[in-house]
């Protein structure tokens, strides 16, 4: 027997109520927790994805729209680099890394991008994590296509597996267009030859294709439209069909994981050139998580705020049992608790409520995380590692046992105060 | 959390209760108690008859130390409850009185031993005697079902574990506050019984306030309280 077990008894006597507030502030907790996890989560998952590269160029209106469509695949890229400008950026330095891209078909909904070989042997999906391959490899001649995982996941599509694609990002089954402006490049089948390992980056959600196909592909487009029917093949193609909507380049660098001290001069003399648009991936991460940092504190005032409101309820259902507490109060008074020794008991039973809500949001907080993180992987490709920061949990933890506390400073001051005599006697 | 008991004030000489010019009052124009002396020696059982709303129960809760007189002195084992002040008065009572009431104001959701224990908690009893102590006190009272929670036991079992919790510190003085109101004249008996022996093997001094008639024949000294308009005074033996 001890004081702890006296107030645990008298939770327990309360068993509906006491499960209720417990659950709320499990519940306020775990949201705050969860918040503060993402916000730092989030950030990490976007800088995941945006793997070595240096820079992106590209014809989008800003560096950050450039970053979502050229390397999240938000949106097709409108405008295109000209085969020439694309010659001209190469020249311009002694890049470690040129990797072109054209983004703009589809399958089924699954953004289709069109690159070399650089792709896979040089560019990396995560910084330090070169691709992996599940099965098969690398598209080696024209009409193959490699499938990120997701797409494996959700397609079925295997080894070998034949598909045709769509001009634009339309949802489309395969072989029908669907979507307004799509049309379905039905002359040319392509094979799949690779499937890549999950990489929790939006490179899971895209397949992979040479350029060549491509722009063999829009060629045909071209012929179709001028009343030339054809089979277009690489021979047929003209400048300006051979066009991309972006650049992964990465300059030379001795410590792969930092950037080299090359880089600010390069990007500031290549943005220079009006014609083209700049961005430096990390960078544009940390620019939209800054932009969309008053949020984030809205969300976290939002938690506490409820979290607050937990606190509240741990003193109304203090308050509420208070006629069936004197009681109990006055019968430990006779039996030689001191008023304090009282004060102390109804105290430490609201912390009690505290710490136990806390502890179950720091499980709650886990397990939804995971499941989020499940989720993201699953319909974003996105990889959200579910950290629980301890400075973040302790900090939590303390706030929210201390909110309780505090609660239950009124309910112990009024059993403090409780006349002992009146509460003795004979109920009714 | 403290839960010192000890106290340098403490005297254990003299008799269980000492009552002088004890005079207390409700408010200003309320209920008015005064008792001019009243002394129960070491180990005496006492019955204090009176109807209801005389001052009896007042006057229990005068002598526990539950409130303060006017004026006038309450001394138990010797030392002047009312000269303690706070935590030492609470601990004083915890140690030194035991209490039995008509409903026994039993904690619920606790079983009987943990009522005692409970007791036991408060005083400064060493812990390690604490469940030898409780379980021997409640098996002497017939009690066997240790761990049913005291909400689930019969009246008559109730009744003797809060008996076994006003006797777990070996207090000087047992206070019984209409013990036998709820119970029919047969078990009403028997309680009393209970409550005498079981005082009587701890050497703890009774006094039992009632308005039933009926427990007269069960002590050998009885005072009557009587109320005259607003006052309440102690008249002597009862017949």
């Amino acid at each position: 027997m001890s004081d702890l077990t006296i107030v645990l008894r008298s939770l327990l006597a309360r068993r509906f109520s006491t499960t209720v507030v417990v659950l709320l502030v499990a519940i306020s907790a775990g949201l705050l927790l969860a918040i503060l996890s993402l916000r730092t989560a989030g950030e990490r998952a976007f800088l995941r994805g945006t793997g070595n590269a240096h820079l992106l160029v590209s014809k989008d209106g800003s560096p950050l729209v450039s970053v979502l469509n050229g390397l999240f695949y938000a949106n097709p890229p409108k405008a295109p680099i000209a085969y020439a400008e694309l010659a001209q950026i190469r020249a311009s330095f002694p890049w470690a890394m040129f990797v072109p891209t054209a983004v703009g078909d589809s399958y089924r909904s699954f953004p289709v991008v069109a690159t070399t070989g650089e792709f896979f042997s040089k560019f990396e999906p995560v910084l330090g994590e070169p691709w992996r391959f599940t099965e098969g490899r690398a598209f080696e001649r024209n009409f193959e296509v490699v499938i990120g995982s997701s797409v494996a996941r959700e397609t079925g599509l295997r080894m070998g597996a034949e598909l045709v694609l769509t001009h634009g990002s339309g949802k489309s089954r395969e072989g029908t267009a669907e979507a307004e402006h799509a049309h379905v490049h039905e002359e040319y089948k392509y094979t799949v030859v690779g499937i890549l390992a999950p990489t929790g980056s939006p490179h899971d959600r895209a397949l992979f294709t040479d350029l060549e196909s491509t722009w063999i592909l829009h060629a045909h487009d071209r012929f179709e439209r001028e009343g030339k029917h054809k089979t277009v093949t690489a021979a047929d193609l003209v400048e300006d069909d051979r066009v991309v909507t972006g650049v992964l380049l990465r300059l030379p660098s001795r410590d792969p994981a930092s950037a080299p001290p090359a880089l600010v001069s390069q990007y500031d003399k290549m943005r220079r050139d009006g014609s083209i648009t700049v961005a430096i991936p990390s960078n544009e991460v940390q620019r939209l998580f800054a932009i969309v940092k008053s949020v984030d504190v809205l969300f976290l005032a939002m938690a506490a705020a409820t979290l607050v409101s937990s606190a509240f309820a741990i003193l109304l259902s203090m308050i509420n049992s208070m006629s069936e507490r004197r009681r109990q109060v006055a019968i430990l008074r006779v039996l030689g608790a001191s008023r304090a020794r009282i004060f102390w008991l109804v105290l430490t039973e609201s912390t009690v409520v505290g710490l136990v809500g806390a502890a179950l949001g720091v499980a709650v907080c886990a397990v939804g995380l995971f499941a989020a993180t499940q989720w993201l992987i699953g319909a974003h490709g996105i990889v959200i590692a579910p950290e629980l920061d301890p400075r973040s949990v302790v900090l939590v933890a303390m706030g929210t046992t201390l909110l309780a506390a505090i609660a239950g400073i009124v309910p112990s001051v009024l059993a403090y105060r409780t006349p002992v005599a009146r509460n003795l006697r004979p109920i009714g | 959390m403290s839960t010192s008991t000890s106290d340098s004030t403490a005297n254990t000489t003299g008799p269980a209760l000492e009552i002088a010019r004890l005079h207390f009052r409700y408010g200003e124009r309320g209920f008015e108690l005064q008792l001019p002396s009243l002394t129960l020696a070491r180990g005496e059982e006492m019955l204090l008859v009176g109807r209801s709303g005389c001052g009896k129960s007042t006057l229990l809760q005068l002598i526990a130390g539950l409130v303060d007189p006017m004026s006038g002195t309450v001394k138990v084992g010797g030392n002047d409850i009312h000269a303690l002040k706070g935590a030492a008065r609470d601990r004083f009572r915890g140690r030194s009185i035991g209490m039995v009431f008509q409903t026994f104001n039993l904690l619920h959701g606790f079983s009987a031993m943990e009522n005692i224990l409970v007791a036991l908690l408060m005083s400064d009893v060493p812990k390690a005697e604490w469940t030898a102590r409780a379980e021997g006190l409640l098996r002497s009272l017939g009690i066997e079902r240790l761990d049913a929670r005291v909400e689930e036991m019969s009246v008559g079992q109730q009744q003797r574990v809060a008996v076994a919790r006003a006797l777990a510190c070996s207090p000087t003085l047992v206070l019984a506050d209409e013990p036998t109101a709820s119970l029919d004249p047969e078990n009403a008996a028997n309680a009393v019984r209970v409550l005498r022996d079981a005082c009587r093997e701890q050497g703890a001094a009774l006094l039992v306030v009632s308005h039933d008639p009926s427990l007269e024949a069960h002590f050998a000294r009885r005072e009557r309280l009587e109320a005259a308009s607003t006052a309440t005074a102690l008249t002597g033996g009862a017949a």
